[in-house]
Parts: C-alpha cells; structure tokens; sequence
C-alpha cells in the first residue's frame, strides 16, 4: 500500500495529478478540489465510478475525459453497484489467476452527489455497504441536485430557496430537515464514515487515506459548496466552506465500525450560524423579520446536534 | 484558429469547438483512452512525460471563460502551495515544491488561488484578462502595515 506523504502541504503537492484541467465544472467549483486532493492522496490504482450529476457530466464531455485513471460512467442511482461490481470481478479473476498484474494494487472509489447519495441511490448504497464490499463511497454533498437547475434534495437544509422549494410570501423555502446520511450509514455497520470538508485539507487528506486503507464498505461525506446554486462569489468557495465548519453547521468527525466516535476538527471560536447564512443568496429571505424564527430554529438544531456530538465521543458508544 | 494554442499538446483545442461524431452514432460502452500507448502506474510519470491522446482534456483549453486571470508574482511567494491544493482547475503548476506559474490554457479565473494566499501583499492577484503580465507586475500593491488596535 503505497500512500502518499501529507505531513505538509509542501510534500503533498509532489505527487503527479491524475485528474486534468479543462473540465466543464463551474469556475470555484468545491467538487473538483475534493476530488483531486482523493487522487492525490494515493498513488495506487483507482477504479472510479461516478453517479450521473455535476462530477459526471463535466469530466466527460464527449470527445474528452478529465480522468487518468479508469472511470465508469453509470446512471443516477447505481455508482455503488457498479464500483461494487467492478471489486467483485476483480476479486474472482485475482482467485483464478487471471490478471495482468496480480500484484498491482487497487482501490474502487465511488462518487455521487447528494442527489445519487440522500435520495435517488439510496437503497443501492446501502445494498452495496451491506454486502460489505471493499470500497469507499464520497458523497459530494451540495445540498441541491444543482446540474439540473437547483431542485430540493433531501439534503437541502431547512430555510433553504431551491427551485421546486421557493421562497416567497407564502413559504420560507424548504421546511424540511436535512436527512443525518452518516448516521444512517454508521447504523449500517460500516468501518469507516466520515464528514469531511475541503477547506481542512489535511484532515481530509487523512480521512480519504483512512478510508481506502480500510477494509470493506466505506462512506464519507464531503461539503461542496456550489457557487451558482448557494449564489456566493466563485472566489468564496473556501471562506464560505471555512464558515460552514466553524458554525458547525457541518461539524467534522468520523464514526469507526458503526459506534466509536471521534470529533476531528473543534473550532476555536465557534460563529453564530447568522454569518453562514448571510454570506449565501440562497438564505437571504431569512433575514426578513417573518422568517427570523427559522434561523432560531437552525442554531437551536446546530447547538443540539454539537452538544450530541460531543457527548457521544465522550461516552464512546 | 480557435482557442489559445500553447506548448506540450497542452490546450490545442478549444473545448466543444469540434464534434468528432453525432450523438446517433455513438455506440454504447464507447471507452475513451486518455492516453495514446498503455500506461502502467500513472502516479509515477510526471504530466509533462505522459503522452496525452486528443481524447484527454489536458489537451484542450478553457481559456474562452475567464474575464479575469490571476497574476503570479514570484518575488512575494513563499511556496506555501495553497494555492496548489485547492485550485479546482489544477491550474497552479507545482514541481519539487516549488510554484512555478499557473496553467492558463485550464485556469477559468474562479479567484480561489487569490483568496487563499497567506503572503502580504498576496502574491496572486486578479487583473482583467487582457492586462499584460508585466504591467500587472508593475503596478503591485505595496506591503500593507498592520493597523495598531
């Protein structure tokens, strides 16, 4: 297993980049920085599927591909089964002596956005974790299903305006909570789950490496801050994830084997969720006296879920 | 000639400018080599040293997007590679962890590389993409003090 060196940034921007320029992906766009930096945290070989969505459409435009490793490109809802699939053969030509390079050694990635992830291949993941294949799903998570205009998703926060939940005189955008994917995921059992942001590159570095070391189905969830769709400057992608993380509104951690769970970044200073929210035209209607209650109602859900954290760390169970 | 041309089949073509074939007669399960011989352990060849076939888009450009472009200034960099690790165009070329410059055939001007540049005054910075480089150089802002509190 050969990974590569991420004391410090300095090392780490030796390795050789195996995800190219010139793909589609709107300028300031958090998926590719995620995506990189996975590549870029192993030298091994990587078998990747990619679930229909931004990622998908915009490394591939046909004639070109963005990718120097081998890429599948499969539908909406089945980026597990495929990259699943793709370990299982490999694993039954590895037992009948079939393969080139028996030796080489290679990892199966699987990528999809909240879209593929909270909703549309949903029951797929989670077969795929339950056959318990060796593999790692990252849920490039944006909140909206932002390639095909900005619908809801069932991980578009509460408050937020999509553009099948509006904002406007009657509605305050979406009413409904985000779906807890690591939870569920956890609950499954898995090895290793995760919640990871870009701005904190080395704790996400490590956790990518965690993850492909690891043995058997594993999940993280990654912050994508989208540009056109949260409507931020496409320079702000790291100040408005930097904020993301440190309103705790996407706190970071990892749940190893399903109940062991470690805080991995604690802000010094923890922001009121009010200055997340201003930075994004997605939740400026909030800011109206009618709507103020529904920002009470994030930082009460934020503090909770922080103070459960916490305490479930702390208890290690 | 559409697109900007530059150096080691880097940004030949504008991207979508030509259509190879129409969506009719696209097969399905079409695979699309990003290289012209087999490659063993990609990890291991430097970009420079890979021999990219036209199906890659390292070998196209996004020039055509930006309005405005970063300005390197190596003179104030510290090689801190920031910039490095979250450009989403891997645009920022870095050898031997050093900055070198910045890609400017996959570079859409996002602003990201300014923003998160640690030096004073910062040695990124955005001009309009018609601004000649030395000009740009030029006009550098000056080392900003410390504001006494």
């Amino acid at each position: 297993m050969a990974i590569t060196s991420i004391k410090n940034l300095k090392e780490f921007s030796t390795v050789n980049e195996r995800f190219e320029g010139a793909h589609l992906l709107c300028p300031g766009c958090a998926h590719s920085m995620i995506v990189r930096e996975l590549m870029n945290a192993t030298d091994d070989n990587l078998v990747i599927a990619s679930a229909t969505g931004c990622l998908e459409v915009c490394t591939a435009v046909y004639p070109y591909t963005s990718w120097d490793t081998s890429w599948i490109h499969i539908g909406f809802e089945n980026a597990a089964s495929a990259a699943t699939g793709a370990e299982a053969m490999y694993k039954a030509r590895k037992r009948k002596g079939t393969l080139k390079d028996p030796d080489a050694p290679v990892k199966f990635v699987a990528f999809g956005g909240d879209g593929a992830t909270y909703d549309i291949g949903f029951q797929w993941l989670s077969g795929a974790v339950e056959r318990g294949h060796d593999f790692t799903y990252i849920c490039l998570d944006n909140e909206n299903y932002a390639n095909t205009g900005g619908q809801r998703s069932s991980s578009t926060p509460i408050g937020a305006h999509t553009s099948t939940a509006q904002a406007g005189r009657v509605s305050y955008g979406k009413k409904q909570k985000k779906k807890d994917m690591v939870a569920i995921m956890a609950a499954h059992g898995a090895p290793y789950v995760a919640q990871l942001a870009p701005n904190k590159w080395k704790i996400m570095a490590k956790g990518f490496q965690k993850a492909l070391e690891t043995e058997g189905p594993c999940f993280i969830n990654t912050v994508s801050a989208c540009t056109t769709e949260w409507k931020f400057d496409p320079k702000d992608t790291i100040h408005i994830t930097d904020l993301a993380t440190d309103t705790l509104m996407f706190p970071i951690y990892e749940i190893i084997d399903g109940h062991e769970l470690n805080i991995l970044y604690r802000p010094k200073n923890v922001i009121p969720v009010e200055e997340y929210l201003a930075a994004q035209g997605r939740y400026k209607h909030l800011f109206k006296p009618e709507n103020r209650h529904v920002i009470e109602q994030i930082q009460k859900e934020i503090d909770a879920k922080w103070e459960y954290l916490q305490r479930r760390e702390e208890a290690r169970v | 000639m559409k697109g900007v041309l530059a150096t080691d089949r880097r940004g030949v073509r504008e991207l979508g400018a030509e259509e190879l074939v129409g969506w009719d007669e696209v097969t399905h399960g079409v695979v699309l080599n990003s290289f012209e011989t087999e490659l063993e352990n990609v990890a291991h060849i430097p970009p420079e040293e890979r021999p990219y076939s036209d199906f890659s888009s390292y070998t196209a450009t996004v020039a055509s997007w930006r309005v405005i472009k970063p300005v390197y200034n190596r003179d104030i960099c510290i090689d801190c590679q920031n910039c490095w690790v979250w450009c989403p165009d891997t645009s920022i070329i870095s050898r031997d962890k050093q900055m070198l410059g910045i890609d400017y055939d996959h570079c859409k001007g996002c602003g990201v590389c300014v923003e998160v540049c640690p030096t004073n005054p910062k040695s990124l910075l955005m001009f309009a993409e018609a601004e000649d480089p030395e000009t740009a150089l030029s006009q550098w802002p000056e080392k900003k003090k410390k504001e006494k509190k």
